[in-house]
C-alpha cells in the first residue's frame, strides 16, 4: 500500500465519503501547500488527543466535563437526551433549554446489533436517580422510527425513577407552508395539536 | 395516461429498442422468448421503479450488461436507470433527479395482464398482498411511505425478537402500530369501496354466481393505534418463541371468494383465470378513479388462454374503454382476436421491433 492509498482507505471510511470522492480529496491534498497539509494533519492530532466524552454526559469536550456540565446556572431537574454531541448544538441555538444534557451515543438499532447495552442509559438513569427532586427527562431522540423506539425504550427504564418523561413534540416546521408538508408530518401535527390559550 | 415514446437498453431479453407507441395502442406479435414481456416489463417499471412481478433489480439487466435504463414520454420524460456495479437506481423526471422515489412512483400508471396473473388466485396470501401494495401505492405516496416504514420496523422488531431481547422488540411497537394502522385502514377501505364493481366485472366477463373478495381477518370494529398495540403485547411471547412477528397487516390477505367459498382453493383453473383478469380491471377502474387517467392497459399474450366465450366478453368490455391506449402481445398472427385486427401491428423478434 502507498501512502495514496492508505489515505484514500482512511478518507472512505467516512460517512458520505465514497471510493471516488476519497481519491478526488487525496489528489487535493497532494496539491496544497505543504504547510496547510500539515495544519489539517495537526488539527486531527490534537482533536484526537484533546476531545473526549464529557463524564458525565457524554458531550463532546476538552475537558473532564463539558460546559453545560459544570456550568452553575442550569438547572439540575431538568434533563435533555439526545442521539449525539451534535444534537446539542442544535439545541443550545434554539435557546430554549437551560437543563443538563445526556448523550446515548447513537440509537437502538437491533438489525446493527447496537442494544441499549451500547448506549448510555444506565449512566442516565443513575444521574436521575441521584437528582433528590422530581426530575423531568425530555427525550429528543430523532423523529426517525429507531429514535422512536429510543425514545420508548427510555420512557420504560425510567419508570421505576419517578421521573416525568417527555417526549420533543414532532410537527410543522416553523416560517414552513401548510400546503408543502407531507402527510405524515401533518398527521403527526395534528396528532399532537394543543389546546389555544382563552 | 399514454406512452408515446419508449427507449430501452439492456433491459432483460432487449438491448436496444427505441419506438413511437400509436396513441391507440399497438398489437405485437412475437415468439415466446423474443422481448414481448421484457417490452411491457420495462414499460411497468416506469410506473413503480420495481419489477412487475417482484424481481430484483439486478436481476432486470440484460445478461453481460452493467445496467438497464429506460425512458419513456408520458407528457412528462420519465427516466430510470440502474448500475449493477454501485447498486444504484437513478430516476427523473423532465431531466429534474428524483431523491425520494415516493415521489415519481404514480406519475406514470399502468396494469399489466398476464396469463401469470391466475398466481393472484392460487399462490399465498403474499401475491395478493403485493397486488394491493402495488394498485394503493401508486395512488398513495403516504401509503407507499408507510409500507417502507412496515417493512423497516418489522425488520428492527425481528432483529430483537432473534436476540430474545422483549423489551428492545417492544419498543418498536409504537412505529409499527402508526404504520399498520394507516395500511390495515386504506386495504379495507378499499376492499369495501371495490366489493361490489369487483362482483360486476365477473359477471360481465361470463361468470355465473356470486364473485366476492373480503378483506382478512374480518373485524368488527376497525384496527386502531392501540389495538394494534395490545394486541402485539398480548403476542410477543410467541414472537419471541418464533423469533419473528406475527400479528400485522404483512400477515393479512385479500381473500377471492365464490359463491362464498375460497376460489384459491375451490376453483377451476377458468374460474381462477377470470377472477385474475377481474381483479386486473378492477385495478384498471381503482387507478382511473385515483388518478383521473385511464392507466396504460397491457395484455401480455392473455387471449391465447381464454375459451372463445371468455376472450369475447374481455373484448365487450374493452369496447367501453375510451382514450384507453391498449398494448396487446400474442405468440402469432392467428392468436390475435378478429377485434383487434384494426390497431397498429408490430412483430418483435431478438429484441428489436419491426413495424
Ligand atoms: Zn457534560
Amino acid at each position: 500500500m502507498s501512502a495514496i492509498d492508505d489515505l484514500n482507505a482512511e478518507l472512505a471510511k467516512l460517512p458520505g465519503i465514497g471510493r471516488k470522492t476519497a481519491t478526488r480529496l487525496t489528489y487535493h491534498l497532494l496539491k496544497q501547500p505543504k504547510p496547510t497539509v500539515e495544519r489539517l494533519a495537526s488539527t486531527l492530532r490534537t482533536l484526537a488527543e484533546k476531545v473526549h466524552p464529557c463524564q458525565k454526559c457524554g458531550n463532546m469536550s476538552e475537558s473532564v466535563l463539558c460546559p453545560f456540565c459544570v456550568d452553575p446556572r442550569r438547572d439540575d431537574t431538568s434533563f435533555c437526551v439526545v442521539e449525539e454531541s451534535s444534537d446539542i448544538d442544535a439545541i443550545e441555538k434554539a435557546g430554549e433549554f437551560r437543563g443538563r444534557y445526556h448523550v446515548l451515543g447513537g440509537r437502538l438499532s437491533p438489525l446493527d446489533g447496537i442494544g441499549p447495552e451500547d448506549l448510555a442509559i444506565d449512566a442516565l438513569k443513575h444521574r436521575v436517580e441521584q437528582v433528590d427532586a422530581t426530575v423531568e427527562v425530555i427525550v429528543a431522540t430523532n423523529p426517525s422510527m429507531e429514535g422512536e423506539a429510543t425514545a420508548t425504550y427510555l420512557s420504560g427504564v425510567l419508570k421505576t425513577t419517578g421521573a416525568l418523561v417527555t417526549r420533543i413534540a414532532l410537527g410543522l416546521p416553523v416560517g414552513g407552508d401548510l400546503q408543502y408538508a407531507d402527510a405524515v408530518t401533518i398527521g403527526q401535527a395534528m396528532a399532537a395539536r394543543r389546546k389555544m390559550p382563552e | 395516461m399514454r406512452l408515446d415514446a419508449l427507449t430501452i437498453r439492456n433491459f432483460r431479453n432487449i438491448i436496444s429498442l427505441d419506438c413511437e407507441i400509436p396513441p391507440e395502442g399497438v398489437v405485437i406479435i412475437g415468439e415466446n422468448g423474443q422481448g414481448k414481456t421484457s417490452l411491457l416489463e420495462a414499460i411497468f417499471y416506469l410506473a413503480l421503479f420495481r419489477s412487475l412481478r417482484g424481481s430484483r433489480d439486478r436481476e432486470l439487466v440484460s445478461f453481460g450488461s452493467d445496467g438497464f435504463f429506460v425512458a419513456g414520454e408520458v407528457g412528462q420524460r420519465i427516466q430510470a436507470g440502474y448500475e449493477i456495479s454501485g447498486q444504484r437506481k437513478k430516476v427523473s423526471i423532465d431531466g429534474d433527479p428524483i431523491t425520494r422515489l415516493g415521489d415519481a412512483v404514480g406519475r406514470f400508471t399502468a396494469v399489466p395482464l398476464a396469463p401469470a396473473d391466475r398466481e393472484l388466485i392460487t399462490d399465498g396470501p403474499g401475491a395478493r398482498r403485493r397486488f394491493l401494495d402495488v394498485l394503493l401505492s401508486l395512488g398513495d405516496k403516504q401509503y407507499l411511505r408507510r409500507l417502507s416504514e412496515l417493512k423497516a420496523v418489522l425488520k428492527q422488531r425481528n432483529a430483537a425478537l432473534r436476540m430474545g431481547r422483549k423489551d428492545e422488540a417492544a419498543a418498536f411497537d409504537g412505529p409499527f402500530a402508526t404504520a399498520a394502522e394507516y395500511i390495515v385502514r386504506v386495504r379495507r377501505q378499499w376492499a369495501d369501496d371495490w366489493q361490489t364493481r369487483y362482483a360486476e366485472i365477473n359477471t360481465a366477463l361470463g361468470e355465473a354466481g356470486t364473485s366476492s373478495m373480503e378483506y382478512s381477518p374480518r373485524r368488527e370494529e376497525p384496527e386502531t393505534q392501540e389495538t394494534i398495540r395490545s394486541e402485539l403485547a398480548i403476542t410477543i411471547e410467541r414472537d419471541l418463541a418464533g423469533t419473528t412477528t406475527g400479528f400485522g397487516p404483512h400477515r393479512h390477505d385479500l381473500r377471492i371468494l365464490r359463491e362464498g367459498r375460497d376460489l384459491r382453493r375451490y376453483g377451476s383453473g377458468g374460474q381462477q383465470r377470470t377472477a385474475a383478469i377481474a381483479l386486473r380491471l378492477l385495478e384498471a377502474e381503482a387507478l382511473t378513479e385515483r388518478t383521473g387517467d385511464r392507466p396504460v392497459t397491457m395484455y401480455d399474450d392473455i387471449f391465447t388462454e381464454l375459451d372463445a366465450k371468455r376472450q369475447g366478453y374481455l373484448l365487450d368490455m374493452m369496447k367501453d374503454w375510451d382514450n384507453t391506449q391498449v398494448i396487446v402481445t400474442a405468440p402469432r398472427e392467428s392468436e390475435v382476436p378478429r377485434e383487434m385486427f384494426d390497431r397498429p401491428r408490430w412483430s418483435i423478434n431478438g429484441g428489436k421491433i419491426e413495424a
